[in-house]
């Protein structure tokens, strides 16, 4: 058993992880909001935001804005992916904002864009 | 011996600066390192997106690592600085006797779509300790200006 006094072992708990916020815009459209760094530790907070993404059953427009995210991790990207799939399996396209290069470029490099619609502005993604 | 004689910039002799950061393995801490690693980057010149292959190469490395560590351990990541390319070696002190770095997922896969080279590294332990598990990674600055 560890010493229920000892110092906690995570010194940045209060770190800014992810912060995420699903709004509707416009009838059958539906936004995701994305702010902050996702890596090995936010992937699980994006994983859950991206399921209740998807259960918006009604919605046939799920846009995800990525313009607030300052870095992606390959965790990230795999999260990414498998919400992809699953909108594949309703026959719709999840559409991504990237405004930065933090995020295009994971995109990018590991092909995975094409799995995407990508908007530069989350203006064009929910119209 | 005289004033001059001291080196005028971080570069050593043989044209190669060191930076060694130490957290202990803990994924809470790689933020800091990739800070470090992007930072490194961007003075060396690199171009944006070799900054951004590098900074997330690196996160990718210390994440697979910080997962085999023994509890309470350290994470070493030692950036070795050259003109046009850094070196990056990054190692933990694994918790379990058979423990290696999984070369096998899709982690592993944009690791090696980011670097240039990486390499699995394995030690095995003496006297009943894990073996000293790393990933070494090579990225270079991108397009050499002409």
């Amino acid at each position: 058993m560890s010493d229920p006094v000892a110092p906690c072992s995570r010194p940045t708990a209060d770190a800014p992880p992810l912060r995420t916020s699903i709004t509707l815009p416009q009838p059958g459209t539906v936004l995701l909001d994305v702010h902050g760094e996702v890596d090995t530790l936010t992937a699980p907070p994006l994983e859950q935001a991206l399921s209740d993404l998807l259960a918006e059953q009604e919605a046939d427009r799920l846009v995800v804005d990525l313009s607030g995210v300052t870095f992606l991790a390959s965790s990230g990207l795999a999260v990414l992916i498998r919400a992809a799939h699953r909108a594949a399996d309703r026959r719709l396209r999840l559409r991504l904002v990237t405004a930065s290069r933090a995020v295009r470029r994971p995109l990018q490099i590991t092909g995975s864009e094409q799995l995407f619609d990508m908007y530069e502005d989350v203006s064009a993604a929910v119209d | 011996m005289s004033d001059l004689d001291f080196p005028t910039s971080a570069e050593t002799l043989d044209g190669v600066s060191t930076v060694e950061v130490r957290t202990s393995a803990n994924a809470a801490l790689i933020p800091t390192i990739r800070a470090v690693a992007s930072d490194l980057a961007a003075r060396a010149d690199f171009d944006l997106d070799a900054i951004s292959d590098l900074r997330m190469a690196v996160d990718e490395a210390c994440a697979t690592l910080v997962d085999v560590a023994a509890p309470s351990s350290s994470l070493r990541c030692t950036f070795l600085v050259r003109r046009e390319r850094i070196e990056v070696r990054a190692e933990v002190n694994a918790g379990q006797p058979d423990a290696a770095v999984s070369t096998d997922t899709f982690g592993w896969r944009v690791l090696q779509t980011l670097a240039d080279d990486v390499q699995a590294l394995r030690t095995p332990g003496v006297d009943g300790n894990g073996p000293t598990v790393g990933i070494r990674l090579d990225k270079h600055a991108g397009d050499a200006p002409r």
